[in-house]
């Protein structure tokens, strides 16, 4: 065996590990190539549907200015707008599209990925009985809404109020996003 | 080349998870359901196949000195083109599995085989290593899987049966949430740990009595 | 074999042998007497329920650990009386309108997976009463169902459908302001909250007792109430600082934690300067907890985490060997 040091071993190491690693890429390049246009229709389609889920007929990204910090996109469709909003919930952002129409009415919510503790603020995404009526209960709401502890109008899911609070934030934001909007 | 015998260890007497404890942080953390524990058990038995072969064929050309970080290398390859094709092709299992999927590279059962068997091994031996420890590990996360869900989720086959919700086995207001919480897999897993090392001694026992017979 | 089982039932120790009529039963029986008076103020506040909940989970401990020496065939000592204290400081930290099936699994968790599993009583790494009620939080909202005070608005022993349902002192306390209820309300106990923490006087009677029949010393609940009053007196929510601080001792779990759970011999230090740190980490964590925690009450938590602190505060002041040389000494 060559001794460890030497020039030539060491190169030889280091070509090895270099032909590893290009043929490892290569690979790579080759699966991204098949995947990446799936990956990024299925990740639009789930947009799509977000947006559609709140907003009747789907709507187009526009433009726009946000001072909360929380709103990320805007959709723009025929009977409003569609708000994608992060607010700070309990264990982390919730991502949640809020609908608008153009009076400045909530049309709906939908709540597309969050970090909620399973059973309390979950509830918030869930389909199920409690976690349809606090998301129901947004609609027509305008101006500026607070759970009922905080003198608002919307009842908080059981043992979640951070939660509740958070999607009311959320809403407040895309409510506010869309005013600007004119 | 003893096929029984690996097996035998990669299920029971060398189970990855219940006897080597390798690969913790998925176990306790993605079996919350039967759809998350086979989905997780195919995707490292997958990889561990791939890996397993790829490095034991490579075992003379890889110099000792470089050898880990060429494993991690060829894993996380594996890793990652396992993790897109799930991206593109079952977003539902990625979703759900989230972070653990490209975390697999970190896992110890896939870097533990390559460096305990793959490198001393064959390729057709470091096949079925591969294998059975991914059936190994595929079971364990299924009994812990069955087991917390029920107790947490008061269902059976979540993911996949009864259209993704399971079938209801426990009324929905009685299951302890905490089970599917991180401490549940904590206590399940030691349970089941213990009761595998119940059944091998149990298996020994029996095996001594025959052979006093004999 | 035959002499093997009387071997067993002999205590075998060094030296001193000297006896003591004080046992873990006689120990045991002075805590259930010191939460008596803690046990009918619930009665008081909260009606029959609060005493058939305490009724109910005394029993299931004290089964559930007979039914595991039973199949495990072990020498049964439920006669100590310490399954059923941990059953009723269970009973007493959960709301009164908990269902009876909710608070056996709590039982059941707390003596066999905390208590027994570990080896029994001694053995047990943290406080059996204070993890089952951990684990019962698998029923957020069962553990959140608190009552307004008053026979009028209480719970039926059978249905708690009657119930006037009220928000806790403490949740307003979290939000981070004052809470509605007076301050003398708080010490006397006349708010909502759990089954035995209302009362803080109670519970101060129950801790005389204790002090007076020298089952516990006042080092730990002391520092502990200590440490919460002079953070919370330093660091107030609002403009009355004497107030805010009185609210965060009299209200909540604090009183029943401190006196009766984090004195619990098992789980806390044994030498002097651990038990101060383990008085004044418990308190730290109380207030960490509620001002910045997502729970409404730290005191459980707090106590469970310096619980499993517990093997390595006993490292610390302990008393150096008699002759032993210096650097010995120094390692300890």
């Amino acid at each position: 065996m060559k001794t460890e040091s030497s020039a030539a071993y060491i190169a030889r190491l280091t070509i090895t590990l270099l032909l590893i690693t290009a043929v490892v890429a290569a690979g790579l390049a080759c699966v991204n190539a098949v995947t990446a246009p799936e990956i990024e229709a299925l990740n639009a389609q789930k947009t799509q549907n977000a947006v559609e889920a709140v907003l009747p007929g789907g709507g187009e990204e526009i433009a726009f200015t946000d001072d909360s910090g929380i709103v990320s996109t805007i959709y723009k469709g025929q009977s409003g707008y569609a708000v994608e909003v992060t607010p700070a919930g309990f264990n982390g952002t919730v991502t949640m599209m809020v609908g608008v129409d153009t009076s400045g009415k909530v049309l709906g919510i939908s709540v597309v990925s969050h970090t909620e503790t399973a059973g309390l603020g979950a509830e918030a995404a869930a389909d199920n009985t409690a976690g349809n009526a606090f998301r129901s209960q947004f609609a027509g709401m305008s101006g500026s809404v607070s759970v009922s502890k905080d003198g608002g109008q919307v009842d908080a899911l059981t043992g979640a109020t951070i939660t509740s609070r958070a999607v009311c934030t959320g809403v407040n934001a895309a409510l506010n996003a869309v005013a600007k909007l004119g | 080349m003893d096929f029984k015998k690996q097996f035998k260890e990669g299920l029971l007497t060398k189970n990855p998870v219940l006897v080597q404890l390798l690969g913790m942080c998925s176990t306790l953390a993605i079996t919350t359901s039967l759809f998350n524990g086979i989905g997780m058990g195919l995707a490292v038995t997958a990889i561990l196949i791939c890996s397993n072969v790829l490095i034991s064929a490579l075992r003379n050309f890889i110099p000792s000195q470089i050898r880990i970080a060429a494993y991690i290398t060829i894993i996380a390859g594996f890793v990652t083109i396992v993790d897109l094709l799930l991206q593109a092709f079952i977003p539902a299992l990625s979703e759900s599995l989230g972070v653990f999927i490209p975390l697999i590279v970190v896992n110890c059962i896939v870097l533990g085989r390559a460096e305990a068997f793959a490198s001393k091994n064959s390729v057709a031996a470091s096949a079925v290593d591969g294998l059975c420890q991914g059936i190994g590990y595929t079971v364990a996360l299924i009994v812990v899987c069955v087991i917390r869900e029920l107790l947490g989720k008061g269902t059976f086959g979540g993911g996949i049966l009864n259209g993704g919700e399971g079938i209801r086995l426990i009324p929905s207001q009685f299951p302890a949430m905490q089970m599917v919480m991180p401490v549940g897999g904590f206590l399940v897993l030691g349970f089941v740990i213990a009761g595998s090392q119940k059944l091998m001694k149990h298996l020994e026992m029996k095996n001594k009595k025959k052979e006093a017979a004999k | 074999m035959a002499q093997m089982k009387y071997f067993y039932e002999l205590t075998i120790s060094s030296s001193p042998h000297a006896h003591s009529p004080v046992t873990t039963r006689t120990i045991m029986r002075d805590v259930l007497i010191a939460l008596v008076p803690a046990l009918l103020g619930s009665i008081y506040f909260f009606g029959f329920r609060a005493l058939m909940v305490t009724l109910v989970s005394a029993a299931a401990c004290v089964f559930f650990e007979w039914l595991y020496c039973q199949l495990l065939k072990k020498p049964c000592k439920t006669y100590d009386l310490s399954a059923c204290v941990t059953g009723v400081l269970l009973a007493f930290v959960c709301p009164v309108t908990i269902p009876y099936w909710t608070i056996i699994l709590g039982d059941a968790f707390a003596i066999l997976l905390v208590k027994m599993l570990f080896g029994g009583l001694g053995k047990n790494i943290v406080n059996p009463a204070l993890a089952g009620r951990a684990f019962m939080f698998s029923w957020p909202v069962l553990m959140s169902n608190w009552v307004k005070v008053g026979f009028e608005n209480a719970a039926g022993i059978v249905s708690t459908a009657d119930a006037v349902t009220a928000a806790t002192p403490l949740a307003s306390l979290h939000q981070g302001v004052m809470c509605s209820e007076s301050i003398g309300a708080l010490f006397l106990g006349n708010v909502g909250g759990c089954v035995g923490e209302t009362s803080a006087l109670l519970l101060l009677i129950g801790f005389a007792y204790l002090l007076i029949r020298k089952v516990i010393s006042a080092r730990i609940p002391v520092t502990y109430i200590l440490t919460v009053a002079i953070l919370t007196f330093l660091f107030p929510r609002g403009n009355d600082r004497i107030a805010w601080m009185a609210a965060q001792v009299f209200g909540g779990g604090l009183m029943l934690g401190a006196i009766f759970m984090a004195t619990d011999y098992v789980t806390s230090p044994v030498t002097k300067l651990g038990q101060i740190v383990y008085g004044i980490g418990c308190g730290v964590l109380t207030v960490m907890i509620r001002y910045f925690g997502g729970y409404n009450e730290g005191v459980s938590y707090a106590i469970l985490c310096m619980n499993v602190c517990t093997v390595l505060l006993d490292k610390i002041g302990r008393p150096v060997k008699f002759g032993a040389p210096k650097k010995e000494a120094a390692k300890q």
